[in-house]
């Protein structure tokens, strides 16, 4: 084996920094969290929006959805971090900036909001209107239907391509280093410069994500499939 | 206050578009009474029916509960203003419909389907709502199905559930939309056995149905829908023995054997 193939397959280093690496691999849950929880909140919104009587909050919802659903990942990033803080210092005349971890969650929180506003909307367009009319006829209010009998089968039905969407984000989350965010990919970055050794950090990132995907992905799937198997024929 | 129909319809219009499906129907229906509503599909009926709990908003006309307008609320300078939906909701409660496609929420057991509306609309405590909706059950004979998903269940047994459902709100009148009509031909004989039961409980029902055996045993009036408007009603002994317009005596040829 060549000194070089030796290296990019030599995880000792990746092993001798696992404190600090596994405290950026913490960033990136922080990170997926935030962003999720704001991406699910924001897409439910744009959803209901899109299920609107009135048009112009429908439209308003649609470009949304268009809007965030066709901005990349980096650019958004790149733009929240550097560009967002200027228009907004320069509407409160005064210097204004994010935290790098605020800027990655409002980028992917929208980008990803705008994924989940579509799935939402599926989610509650498949829902019978049967179901509803049910529990108009007893009484039941707008708002309640939405929480007791809207969401918890649009949580049910719309699982399995949001294990897809949450995955995507996961992996999203990797592209937050770049704004200096200290998360895994930015911790081996900082250290391979300080090593001098390019390589072999890189493999043991590269396998981290992999397994962490692998495993995280297909136990929800698991999971989900039999919590959806009580309530389907 | 008991000399006030239940339920009192007058001149009720309901157009979809230029499409008029309701020409003007009036009729009263008395505490305890069952009437049954027969007629051909697009007749009008199951439109009626659902004017009745405001899933359809009457075009014109209007309907009384005990006295009380479904539909407009008077002000006190006399003119009439649409009823807001809260108010409607609160109408609701009283006036339990049963549908064609049973409507179970699947998300939820059986029992949590029946406790729904007592404890979220009632504002019942859980352990009253349990209750309720545990007798409820078993006046569908299905107490033993609390715990299961309705998916489970029979068609028969999804529309039991469904009538406890609507049960448990303790309402002043059950609507039942063709109740038997997505069931197979072995699974309608539970559902009317438990209608009947309600029927001889008491229970002010209006029954819109193809199971012309029910509509003659069981009410005590018919009413037959043609085109939109009434074409005929009365007691079931002459609606069925003694019809008096062609196109009832047509129809009766075609469903009764």
């Amino acid at each position: 084996m060549s000194d070089s193939l030796r290296e990019i397959l030599d995880l000792q280093l990746f092993w001798e920094f696992r404190t600090v690496l596994l405290r950026g691999l913490a960033v990136n849950f922080y990170v997926f969290a935030a962003a999720a929880v704001l991406a699910l909140i924001l897409g439910l919104g744009a959803a209901l929006l899109r299920n609107s009587r009135f048009s112009p909050l429908r439209w308003l919802g649609a470009l949304h959805v268009e809007v965030f659903r066709n901005a990349p990942d980096y650019v958004m990033v790149v733009w929240v971090h550097f560009v967002l803080p200027l228009l907004i210092g320069a509407v409160l005349h005064s210097r204004f900036e994010f935290d790098p971890f605020v800027s990655a969650m409002i980028a992917l929180g929208f980008v990803y909001s705008g994924y989940f506003a579509e799935t939402f909307r599926a989610g509650i367009e498949a829902i019978p209107a049967g179901h509803l009319e049910a529990a108009r006829s007893l009484g039941m209010g707008e708002g309640l239907i939405l929480r007791r009998i809207i969401l918890p089968q649009v949580v049910r039905s719309m699982l399995p391509e949001s294990i897809n969407q949450f995955i995507s984000l996961f992996k999203a989350t990797t592209i937050v280093s770049l704004i200096a965010v200290p998360d895994l990919m930015y911790q081996v970055s900082m250290i391979t410069q300080q090593q001098m050794r390019p390589l072999p950090l890189y493999t043991g990132a590269a396998i981290t994500y992999f397994v962490i995907v692998l495993v995280a992905g297909s136990s929800l799937r698991v999971l989900a499939d039999r919590w959806r198997a009580k309530i389907l024929a | 206050m008991n000399d006030l129909p239940m339920i009192r319809v007058v001149d009720v219009h309901k157009r979809f578009g230029t499409l008029e499906v309701l020409k003007g129907v009036s009729f009263d229906v008395h505490r305890g009474s069952v009437v049954s509503m027969i007629g051909a599909s697009g007749s009008g009926k199951s439109t009626l029916l659902r004017c009745i709990n405001h899933l359809e908003v009457p075009s014109a006309g209007d309907i009384f509960i005990e006295g009380e307008s479904l539909c407009f609320r008077g002000a006190a300078d006399g003119a009439r203003k649409p009823r807001s939906l809260a108010e409607i909701n609160r109408i609701r409660r009283d006036l339990g419909i049963v549908f064609q496609q049973f409507n179970l929420w699947p998300h939820m057991t059986v029992l949590g389907n029946v406790t729904e509306a007592p404890q979220r609309v009632r504002g019942m405590s859980r352990k009253d709502a349990i209750a309720l909706g545990e007798a409820c059950l078993a006046r569908v004979h299905l107490r033993d199905k609390a715990h299961e998903y309705p998916a489970r269940l029979s068609g028969g047994q999804q529309q039991r559930v469904a009538i406890a459902r609507a049960l448990a709100m303790q309402p002043k009148v059950m609507l039942f939309d063709e109740p038997t009509s997505s069931l197979d031909p072995e699974l309608t004989d539970e559902v009317l056995a438990v209608m009947r039961e309600l029927a001889d409980d008491g229970t002010t029902m209006i029954v819109v149905t193809h199971e012309m055996g029910f509509a003659k045993d069981v009410s005590d009036q018919v009413m037959f829908l043609h085109n939109g408007l009434i074409e005929e009603e009365g007691p079931p002994a002459q609606v069925f023995g003694a019809p008096r317009s062609e196109r009832l005596r047509q129809f009766i040829s075609k469903y009764v054997q």
